[in-house]
This record gives structure tokens, C-alpha cells and sequence, in this order.
């Protein structure tokens, strides 16, 4: 039976490249949203 | 004014609107005609083959009727300004949500008997003899697919690319009902007796049971605003 | 709370990576490739626990029409669909070494696939509606409908594959009945469920900000 190494690398590869980037979605928006109030209070 | 009479107001009033402009009707009559044809062209001038899909294509054309047909269950009410009618209804909203299925599965029906009399026409296929147990199918599964659409055409009135949603939403929900009626009409036509498809008929019921039931206790929740 | 959510998911995540590849045994059937199932197994669980609460979001809402039931929906169905994507695409990476193919219409697959496809279109109809109060009542009755579609749809699915192939081919998952296994996976379970946690906790707060401006 071949190791098939790569399939497992490329399953947890995907997951974690997945899960990272939608930390990364929530963070983004998180900060979008955080800034915006500030914007509106400074044009107001 | 009783529940039964106001679901039935609604059914009748579809009912003698379509009799009199029968555009929706008629187009899909045609419509049917033209799957037929579609069906023939997609699959070749392999008889076998296409005997073989031929469960299978009769759900489908029903869907696709459907997909068009079900859709539009409450344009008329949209288009007319009718919907704060039917918001300012008073009592149980889901008289309404009945009355249009019982319209829905008329209409359904119709489109069935005549696929079921075209396929049988026209690809030479006997769907007299088992007949019988063939509709019991059909009717569980217009149930299914009725009561799903008629909610969620309630739905899509008001939102936003309703065309492109209604069948998005509808389809993974029918997905049980696909399964039941090929596989059932599948051995009914290979001339297996009913008793064989009695798990896909319960099947089909409890799912017919779980739709109506759903729709009935959502439907208000769908006619607000 | 969602700062401590999130290091414990790190920290859940790191054990359940070294339990996976260190603690747990070399499958004796299948090698090495059966480490996947660490993966796609608590992922489709995940999953079902975002569905669940699209579920019981979906009822509180249209009960009592309070807004964060609606969040609590609405965030859980779009990391349930994340977590569904993982399974099948860790599903079918697993399954071309072992099985010989990308895709196979068996049972399991099918019904996630159809699973998927369902509460896309959710995601769908969400963002398709701006109003929130008719967002939630509209997605409150998809999401309740299709929760309790997926016992449906499962049997369903189940008896058609019944009909194409007799016998259970040799799935993806062999008998836990090694204890290093089973630890493994329940470790990387929590560590899962602890991620969505974490997940859950920040999009509901995007939500709820996004509702203020």
C-alpha cells in the first residue's frame, strides 16, 4: 500500500488554508465595521 | 366565514381565472409537448435507452412544469396589488396557503396526465397496466412538490432575481421526492407489484405529511409584509 | 469569551494535529491516508451542529422575533456551509486513493452533497434580502424546512443507492475499534467544535454590528 502522503498533505493543506482564510474574512470585517462608527462620529 | 370555505374561495377564484385566460395552462400543455421532443433529441434514437430513462424523464419534465408552473403561484396577486388583500385576510392565513396548493395540485395534475399520455404515445410505452398504482405514486409526489412550491412561490414573490431563487431553493428540498417516485415508477413499469415500492409510498407520505404540515404553520410567516 | 474561545480552539486544534499524526497508529488497511478521517469526520459533525442551530435559531425567531436568534441562524448556516464544503472535499481527497475515484455517488457523499446544496441556497436567500425582519421570517422557514429535510433526504438517498448496490463497498472508515483511534478523533472532535465556537462568537458580533450602522 503507497503512503499517499500527498492526499493527506493536500486534505489538511485545504483545511487549513479554508479555515485560516475565513479567520481572516471575520477579522477583516470586524475591523471594517470597528472603523466605521469612528468615521461617522469624526464626520459628525 | 368558516377555514374550509376561505381555503376554498381561493382554489375556486385561481380556479376560474386560469379557466378563463388558460395562458398558464396552455403554455404548459405546450411546454410538455416540447420536452417531449427534447427528450428524444437529448437521448438519441436509442429506444432502449430512452425506455430505460423513461421514469426518470416523466419526474423530470414534471419538475421542469413545475419549476415554471409553481413559481408564479402568487403573481397573479403580486401583479394585481392583491397582496395586501390577502395580508388583511382575517383568520388563519394558512386557509390561503391550502387553497393555493389544492390549485397547485390540479394544475400539476393536469400537466402529469399529459406527459403520462404523450411518453405513453409517443415512446411506445405501456403506462396503462400498472396505471393504477403508477398514479398513487404521482399523486404523493405532486403533493410533495406542490406543497414546497406553493411556499416557497409565496416567498420568492417580493425578493430579488425570484426566477433564479425559486428553483434554488426548491430543488435540493425535492431531492427525496425525485428519489421516491423514479425508483417507484422504475419498478412499477418493469411490472412489479405494488407491495415491492411500499417503503418509497410511506416515504413519500411521511414527507407529503411533513411539507403540508410546515407549510401550514409558516405560511403566515410568510405573508407578512 | 471569544478571545479565550479562540486560543482554546488553537490550542484544541495543535492537540488534535498531534494526536492525528503521533499518537494515533498506521491504519493496518488503508495506511497512512486513513488520517484524513481525523479531518472529515469532525468536520460533517461540526456541521451538523450548525445546522442544528440554524434549526433552532430559525423556531426562536419566528417565535419571539428577537434579532439574535436570526444572528445565532444566519452565522451558524454560513459556517455549517463551510464546514460542509471541508467534509466533502476531504471526503473525495480521502476517497480517490482508497476507492480509486474522486466521486462516487454512494450514500453518505450524496446526501452531504444534496446537504450542501441546501443550505447554499439559504446563504443564497439571505443575501438576497435587505429588510431583516422579512430576511429572518424567509430563512427561518427555508432553514426549518431543511433541517428537517436531512432525515428525509438520508433515507431517501439510502434506499436508491440500495437499489444500484447491494453491498457496502469499502468506505472510508474503518472500525474504530482501535482506543488510540478513537481518542484521536475525539480530540480532534472537540478541538472542531471549540473552532466553531470561536467562529460562531465573532460572526454573530459582525452581525449584530452590522445591524447598528
Amino acid at each position: 500500500m503507497p503512503t499517499n502522503w500527498a492526499y493527506v498533505f493536500a486534505a489538511y493543506g485545504i483545511a487549513a488554508i479554508v479555515l485560516l482564510g475565513y479567520w481572516r474574512h471575520l477579522a477583516r470585517r470586524a475591523r471594517a465595521l470597528a472603523a466605521r462608527p469612528a468615521a461617522k462620529a469624526r464626520v459628525a | 366565514m368558516t377555514y374550509a370555505r376561505r381555503a376554498w374561495i381561493v382554489f375556486y377564484k385561481d380556479l376560474v381565472i386560469e379557466r378563463r385566460s388558460k395562458e398558464q395552462t396552455n403554455a404548459l400543455l405546450f411546454f410538455c409537448v416540447l420536452l417531449l421532443f427534447l427528450f428524444q433529441f437529448a437521448l438519441g434514437p436509442d429506444r432502449e435507452r430512452l425506455a430505460a430513462a423513461l421514469p426518470g424523464l416523466l419526474w423530470l419534465g414534471l419538475i421542469l412544469a413545475g419549476l415554471l408552473g409553481l413559481g408564479r403561484s402568487f403573481l397573479a396577486e403580486r401583479e394585481n396589488d392583491c397582496w395586501e388583500g390577502l395580508r388583511l385576510t382575517p383568520g388563519d392565513k394558512s386557509a390561503i396557503y391550502l387553497g393555493k396548493l389544492a390549485g397547485n395540485c390540479v394544475l400539476m395534475t393536469a400537466v402529469e396526465i399529459v406527459l403520462v399520455v404523450l411518453f405513453g404515445v409517443f415512446y411506445n410505452v405501456d403506462l396503462w397496466t400498472p396505471a393504477a398504482p403508477l398514479a398513487l405514486v404521482l399523486a404523493l409526489g405532486t403533493v410533495g412538490l406542490a406543497a414546497v412550491g406553493t411556499l416557497f412561490a409565496a416567498m420568492t414573490t417580493h425578493v430579488r432575481a425570484r426566477e433564479l431563487l425559486f428553483p434554488v431553493l426548491l430543488l435540493p428540498v425535492q431531492v427525496p421526492v425525485l428519489l421516491a417516485t423514479v425508483s417507484a415508477t422504475q419498478a412499477l413499469l418493469l411490472g412489479q407489484p405494488l407491495a415491492d415500492v411500499a417503503h418509497w409510498l410511506k416515504l413519500l407520505a411521511g414527507a407529503d405529511l411533513v411539507y403540508v404540515t410546515i407549510g401550514l404553520l409558516t405560511f403566515e410567516f410568510v405573508l407578512e409584509g | 469569551m471569544t478571545r479565550v474561545l479562540g486560543w482554546l480552539a488553537a490550542l484544541g486544534l495543535l492537540a488534535g494535529l498531534a494526536a492525528g499524526f503521533g499518537y494515533a497508529p498506521r491504519e493496518a488497511v488503508q495506511g497512512n491516508v486513513q488520517r484524513i478521517m481525523y479531518l472529515h469526520v469532525p468536520s460533517v459533525l461540526t456541521a451538523y451542529l450548525a445546522f442544528g442551530l440554524v434549526l433552532l435559531g430559525s423556531i426562536a425567531y419566528l417565535a419571539t422575533r428577537r434579532p439574535g436568534w436570526d444572528r445565532l441562524a444566519g452565522s451558524a448556516g454560513e459556517i455549517g456551509v463551510l464546514f460542509t464544503g471541508l467534509t466533502i472535499v476531504s471526503g473525495s481527497i480521502w476517497g480517490k486513493p482508497t476507492w480509486g475515484t474522486w466521486w462516487t455517488w454512494d450514500a453518505r457523499l450524496t446526501s452531504t452533497a444534496v446537504l450542501f446544496l441546501a443550505y447554499v441556497g439559504y446563504l443564497l436567500l439571505r443575501s438576497l434580502i435587505d429588510d431583516p425582519d422579512a430576511r429572518g421570517r424567509y430563512a427561518a422557514v427555508v432553514g426549518i424546512l431543511g433541517a428537517v429535510n436531512i432525515p428525509i433526504v438520508h433515507f431517501s438517498v439510502k434506499w436508491w443507492r440500495a437499489l444500484h448496490q447491494p453491498s457496502t463497498i469499502l468506505g472510508p472508515e474503518p472500525s474504530p475499534i482501535d482506543p488510540a483511534i478513537g481518542l484521536a478523533l475525539f480530540i480532534n472532535w472537540v478541538a472542531f467544535t471549540l473552532l466553531f465556537a470561536y467562529f460562531l462568537s465573532r460572526r454573530m458580533e459582525i452581525a449584530r454590528l452590522e445591524e447598528q450602522t
